[in-house]
């Protein structure tokens, strides 16, 4: 029966949706962290915690 | 926010609360490893239990992994949370009476866990178990601890947030959702309630938050806890900035869908449970990102090893982390899952993570703060080696002797003969083999909290030789990040904490919803032909007591479409079968036999006599016995109030039966106590616990139409 799960599942497009949404959400993250512009940034953020004065 | 120029301001952070929560940590650990203790040792060896229904395996367990998650955990991160944040954000916490009440109520709900569990108030949905009053509790707390966070963070001088705080705000806000839609229920009485959700819904909702707690207590706010004081301990930045910021989204954002993995092959639909799989699956690549990062955090430093013993501690935590999120993914293959699910191999995998993981970086983060705090040294760094080895044998013998456990039991319960019967056929033969590795489980257990006594006593030698009176120390800090002008989009991102937290919220809202909104239509999954009838109000009171005693920690009730399976339980266990059942009760843990088709098996009196001394029916049980179930009353009075709730919750009862539950309970009872007697049990059980018990023992797979 439970097999059956899928013929009650018409909202097929939200697979479909769903995989669009990570995937896309995914290469922007990639692209968005990757930017070459941005190494100035990290180079400054990543010594945050050792730049509490302690 | 407008800038304010380069102001030097003199500040001072609240280091007295996480002192406070270093030192409760501390205390709730010494329980938590106790009753873990204890618990190992009455696996081994079941009159351990003292004949006390109090600390009866049933109970003590939800109290162990309630004390171990929230109360040891719970407060560890607090702590850490507590005392990075201000560094972090340059800014004293918001409010010290926010802090304050956070504090002391987080220690009353603990308080009030330690005394309800053992009583059996238990609403039986693991690391949910705490009753309705309590859960309010929680959400009041949490509600303070979230405002004091993110007011902290909106009065911060530094306008870039590190990492560690993202991972903060993910926790903070998904372990709120999580409780919430978790705790949806109706109270019976002050310490009694129904969930809203039944059966497949219930099993969905309970492992969507029961997987998350891990996710979100046990994970994110380590690895921010990780991504602060690993770079802190080896004066290092982290190795990739850029690598940190793709681990965390990614981890959010699929963490929330691998829940379903805890149900395969359960009649859940299968849909859910192989995205549960595939999520599972694809967490590999984050969480080896985050492991990756953090170890290679202390390239070039391991010589730091030798100096800096508490780094130790960091490394064995990674690559503890590592291992048991190589595990974790490699559980969830359903086929992989065929064989481990409902073994000890499980219990190993949780205790690599618990003991190994959040255990050690709890220790290492200990061991960092307890000096600088108390602005002394440590009193003993050859004390702290000590500790750190017995400890590390003590998880190795743990994790090990389960996993051994877990593959031999597995094993056994699936081997079938040439002619295709069960090689094993009765239970008890798996269980009387793995006895001895329970043994050395506990040694593991025993050398663990051995290595936690002796940081105790360090930490308590430490506070000892530091100064009585130390000023709070002044710390200057001036306004950063506000005043740049630039157009990436990432600086406006990180400066943007509302913004921000609610792109973490729909992180984690996608998965919820796209797993959790198909399931609640559960009338599309139920047959008509199959639908079962309700509980009688007898058994509805014997299923409570099931509930209180705390059965479904080692029987499940869920029978597995797999060959071997059927063939010693009977058919799989279907969807309509437990479609009233308020909570479900499929279990998660196999100690003893699954117990979805026992009705109607053994006579009433092999139930009596089993529940007295299980070794009367079966030579060598390991479970414990219960005799007050033949002494305590059972409470005929309050059924009319339980039926009538689940009537509002969509059961079918006649308003008949609900306006008289208790006489039809009672009238039930009388033929039960009768049968009994006739056969040789003792006059008089017809109102004790022991008979509504049976009753509903009696009626497991006995609801369907179509068994």
């Amino acid at each position: 029966m439970k097999q059956e799960g899928l013929k009650f599942f018409t909202d097929t497009h939200l697979t479909a949706l769903g995989l669009l949404i990570f995937f896309l959400f995914f290469i922007g993250v990639l692209l968005w962290v990757y930017r070459k512009s941005s190494s100035t940034l990290y180079t400054k953020m990543e010594q945050m915690p050792l730049k509490d004065g302690e | 926010m407008k800038t304010t120029g380069n102001l030097i301001e003199k500040i001072y952070y609240d280091d007295d609360i996480v002192k406070k929560f270093i030192l409760a940590t501390l205390i709730w650990a010494g329980a938590a490893f106790l009753f873990g203790l204890l618990a190992a040792l009455q696996l081994a060896y079941w009159p351990l239990n003292a004949n006390m229904e109090w600390i009866t395996f049933g109970r003590l367990r939800p109290l162990h992994t309630n004390a171990a998650i929230f109360a040891f955990a719970g407060n560890a991160i607090f702590a850490g949370i507590y005392h990075s944040s201000q560094r972090l954000l340059k800014a004293r916490m918001f409010s010290d009476l926010l802090s304050k009440m956070h504090f002391w109520g987080w220690q009353l709900i603990i308080l009030s866990a330690a005394i309800t569990l053992p009583l059996g108030y238990s609403q039986s949905k693991e690391y949910a178990e705490l009753e309705w009053p309590i859960d309010i509790a929680i959400t009041v707390v949490w509600v303070i601890f979230a405002l004091n966070f993110f007011m902290t963070i909106r009065k911060r001088r530094e306008k870039h947030m590190y990492v560690a705080i993202w991972f903060y705000i993910a926790t903070i806000i998904t372990v709120a959702v999580l409780h919430i839609i978790n705790s949806i229920e109706i109270p019976v009485s002050l310490f009694k309630s129904y969930p809203v959700y039944a059966g497949i819904q219930d099993a969905m909702v309970q492992w969507w938050y029961g997987h998350n707690a891990v996710a979100f207590f046990l994970t994110t706010p380590f690895l921010g806890l990780m991504y602060y004081y690993v770079p802190k301990a080896a004066n290092r930045p982290v190795y990739s900035y850029r690598l940190s910021i793709v681990h965390f989204w990614a981890l959010v954002f699929i963490y929330i869908w691998a829940g379903p993995h805890h149900l395969l092959y359960t009649s859940l639909p299968e849909w859910a449970q192989t995205l549960g799989m595939i999520f599972s699956i694809m967490l590999w690549a984050p969480s080896w990102g985050g492991m990756i990062n953090g170890l290679l955090t202390l390239k070039g430093s391991w010589h730091l090893l030798r100096t800096e013993p508490l780094i130790k501690f960091f490394v064995a935590a990674l690559t503890f982390y590592g291992m048991s999120t190589f595990e974790g993914p490699l559980l969830s293959i359903k086929s992989v899952s065929a064989l481990g699910h409902y073994t000890d191999w499980i219990i190993g995998h949780v205790h690599s993570g618990a003991l190994g993981w959040n255990g050690f970086l709890t220790f290492g983060m200990i061991y960092y703060l307890v000096p600088r705090l108390w602005k002394t040294e440590l009193y003993s760094k050859k004390l702290l080696e000590n500790h750190f080895w017995i400890g590390l044998t003590g998880v190795l013998l743990y994790y090990i002797s389960m996993v051994v456990a877990g593959i031999t039991q597995g094993l056994m319960w699936r081997a079938v003969d040439a002619d295709g019967s069960l090689t094993y056929p009765d239970f008890i033969e798996t269980v009387v083999r793995i006895v001895p590795l329970y043994w050395v489980r506990a040694v593991g257990g025993f050398l663990f909290l051995t290595g936690f006594l002796m940081m105790c006593y360090n930490v308590f030698k430490t506070i000892q030789k530091a100064p009585k009176t130390v000023e709070a120390k002044e710390v200057l800090v001036e306004r950063t990040g506000f005043d740049e002008v630039t157009k990436e989009t990432h600086r406006k991102l990180e400066g943007m904490g509302m913004v921000f937290s609610v792109l973490a919220f729909l992180a984690i809202a996608v998965g919820s919803v796209i797993e959790i909104y198909p399931t609640l239509s559960l009338h599309k999954y139920v047959s008509p032909n199959n639908i079962v009838d309700p509980y009688t109000p007898l058994e509805l009171a014997g299923r409570d007591i099931y509930i209180k005693e705390g059965c479904y920690v080692c029987h499940s009730q869920q029978i597995r479409p797999i060959a071997s399976e059927v063939l010693r339980y009977g058919n799989a266990s279907t969807v309509e079968e437990s479609m009233y059942d308020r909570p479900f009760q499929w279990g998660s843990k196999r100690t003893g036999p699954d117990l979805a088709r026992l009705g109607k098996k053994y006579p009433n009196l092999w139930h009596y006599s089993h529940m007295m001394d299980p070794r009367a029916v079966t030579p060598k049980s390991i479970m414990p016995n219960y005799p007050w179930l033949a002494e305590k009353d059972t409470d005929f009075l309050v059924l009319r109030k339980k039926l009538s709730v689940m009537s509002e919750l969509g059961v079918p009862y006649e308003q008949d039966v609900i306006a008289n539950a208790d006489i039809h309970a009672q009238k039930q009872a009388q033929e039960i106590a009768a049968d009994l007697e006739s056969n040789g049990a003792p006059k008089g059980l017809a109102k004790k616990e022991i008979i509504a018990l049976i009753a509903y023992l009696q009626s497991l797979g006995q609801k369907g139409k179509v068994q």
